[in-house]
């Protein structure tokens, strides 16, 4: 009982904070303030009607994809080639590819703002994604190779002897096998670079603004309560993606072959 | 007349030790061949080969009088069965026995009716729809072993199937291999380390041991007359005395420290004198009634009852002796009393010694 009682506290510990913007984010005060006076949900209204909070939304949807995309064209062949082959080298190519994830944020996004500058891509979309996706390589290949060492390549043997070439063999058997692996992989690419602020700052400029650069604007300039139904909103779509990923992985087989 | 033909097969790993060495073997049509010996003797790696995972080194594999060696496994008409079953986990056991059907492109309707038989032959016909995992661990190989025969395979090779089962299954799963064997009569190449499996299943049994193949033979042949001391040791119980062939008088061996002892003339003449192993298994010497020609006295130090036999370990001039009787012990086997081990002339099978 005893440590149960501790892991709920310790729970409550970490999530407290966050869930104070829950109810900040039906409040009817003009500006933040707990407890909230009264509760409505103009807020939520204001969020969902303003072209000013909906053009960053569809803006971190937009890049969000494209980053995952990107990440996961980057991560696949390359966890594929780690988990498989033997080279020299190997635990360089492991520290090179885990250090967007040891270089602190605000040094990348430095390195960003004057390497896409250089091709004209700051401020657009493309340039957002291409630092999103980089960055979420080291998450998405952490989650991706720990799937495909524990992929049984007799799998792909028996399925060569039953007839199948290497792409069917692919498509059929190895594909279907990763897929649950890979869809987590994928998720956490997309969280991360819909959730990423630092680089964002930098680099999106006034043409590809994502909500939490959109956020960290609004609270320096007018501390309006549309922050806090975001956060509130942001909170859910990663509990939610996290909820997701847990049903991934515990039914990796449900799903029909295709 | 061969059907599946390995001609000195070599596979080295590192370019200087060689995990496959010189390897030959013909197999009939129809065959089930055991490739027995301990882990990391080739026999696996033999097997991959055939089934095209590995490509040799040096040799050639032929089938039915094609040239194998280079060609892909989907190139090759071979089934495979593995220890860890390798069902597909996200096909039902249907799907799983028709995959191989799918990628030969077999007739939609023939598929059906392929599927269905196959899982009647392996007694599953009502687990068509569940998944792998909601089966057994011997179930699972049962659909594994359909999947490996539905095509009508030239070979199925089974890479030491009944390994992750437990014993009792493991007996039935012998028998039922073995009708599957009889009903189907494909050519089998079966691995394994076990030599009871390779002695209760096999027409003939290939022993390897450090990549190199050390007989093949009948599996009685391969237990009463091996080729080598090693043969002798790995499979079943054995005693082993040193000997020198008198190449004076065929018949008489001198086994040190023991004595002398008469052995079959006729083996004596074709190892033509020198050093020897003579062995002698458990359950032919004997320890009671009239004395067999060939004598040792023995001190008993331990005795195991099995119920239904007795393995009596004793001592004769530092020789360790390990009898084997049927039925319960006598009296006069006790620890500590010393008794007359006798043997035939004909139970001691000679190997010339290197």
């Amino acid at each position: 009982m005893a440590p149960l009682i501790l892991a709920l506290l310790a729970a409550l510990f970490l999530i407290a904070p966050i869930l104070i913007v829950v109810p900040m984010s039906f409040s009817t005060a003009i500006s933040f303030q707990f407890p909230p006076p009264a509760y409505w949900i103009g807020y939520y209204r204001k969020f969902f009607t303003s072209e000013e909070w909906l053009e960053p939304a569809l803006n971190s949807l937009v890049i969000a994809l494209g980053a995952m995309a990107l990440t996961m064209l980057l991560v696949v062949p390359a966890a594929f080639g780690y988990v498989r082959y033997r080279f020299r080298g190997k635990s360089l190519v492991n520290l090179l590819i885990m250090s967007p994830l040891i270089v602190p944020h605000v040094v990348s996004a430095l390195a960003y703002y004057g390497f896409l500058g250089r091709f004209k891509l700051a401020g657009t979309h493309l340039g957002v994604i291409v630092a999103h996706g980089v960055l979420a390589v080291p998450v998405a290949f952490l989650v991706i190779t720990a799937t495909l060492k524990g992929f049984d390549r007799n799998l792909e043997r028996a399925a060569m002897s039953a007839g199948a070439g290497p792409l069917r063999t692919f498509v059929h058997v190895t594909l279907p096998v990763l897929r649950p692996g890979m869809l987590v992989g994928a998720l956490f690419a997309f969280l991360s670079s819909f959730n990423e602020a630092v680089v964002a700052l930098f680099i999106a400029g006034r043409g590809a603004v994502t909500l939490p650069k959109k956020m960290y604007e609004s609270i320096r300039l007018e501390s309006d309560p549309v922050i806090a139904v975001v956060s509130t909103l942001l909170v859910s779509a990663v509990v939610l993606g996290v909820l997701a990923s847990l049903v991934i992985r515990r039914r990796p087989a449900l799903r029909p072959d295709a | 007349m061969a059907y599946l033909r390995i001609d000195r097969l070599v596979k080295s790993y590192d370019g200087r030790v060689n995990a496959v060495d010189d390897v030959i073997l013909d197999i009939a049509r129809g065959e089930f061949l055991t490739l027995l010996g301990p882990s990391g003797s080739g026999k696996t790696t033999t097997l991959m080969m055939i089934a095209g995972f590995e490509e040799p080194t040096r040799g050639a594999i032929e089938l039915a009088g094609e040239d194998l060696t280079r060609r892909k496994p989907y190139e090759r008409n071979i089934g495979v069965v593995f220890q860890n079953y390798a069902l597909f986990p996200h096909m039902t056991v249907a799907r799983n026995v028709a995959f191989p059907l799918r990628m030969r492109r077999f007739p939609r309707a023939q598929q059906a009716t392929r599927v269905g038989q196959m899982l009647r032959l392996v007694g599953l016909a009502d687990y068509a729809d569940r998944y792998p995992r909601e089966l057994s661990g011997g179930q699972q190989q049962r659909v594994a072993l359909a999947r490996g025969l539905v095509f009508n395979p030239d070979v199925l090779l089974l890479d030491e199937p009944l390994g992750a089962l437990d014993k009792s299954l493991r007996e039935q799963m012998q028998v039922e291999l073995k009708r599957i064997h009889r009903e189907v009569g494909v050519t089998m190449v079966y691995v394994t380390h076990d030599q009871t499996e390779a002695m209760t299943m096999s027409d003939r049994i290939a022993v390897f041991n450090r990549g190199r193949l050390e007989q093949v033979a009948p599996p009685l042949e391969v237990y009463h007359r091996p080729r080598t001391r090693f043969v002798g040791e790995f499979i079943g119980d054995s005693n082993f005395f040193r000997g020198t062939v008198d190449p004076a008088r065929w018949g008489r061996v001198e086994l040190d420290g023991l004595g002398p002892i008469q052995a079959d003339p006729e083996a004596c003449r074709r190892i033509g004198g020198g050093l020897v192993d003579v062995l002698v298994r458990p359950e032919r010497l004997q320890l009671a009634g009239p004395a067999l020609p060939n004598t040792i006295a023995m001190k008993i130090a331990v005795t195991v009852n099995y119920g239904d036999s007795v393995l009596v370990i004793g001592d004769a001039g530092g020789h360790p002796i390990r009898v084997r009787m049927a039925g319960a012990p006598l009296d006069s086997v006790r620890e500590g009393a010393t008794v007359t081990v006798s043997w035939s002339p004909t139970d001691a099978h000679l190997i010339p010694h290197v």
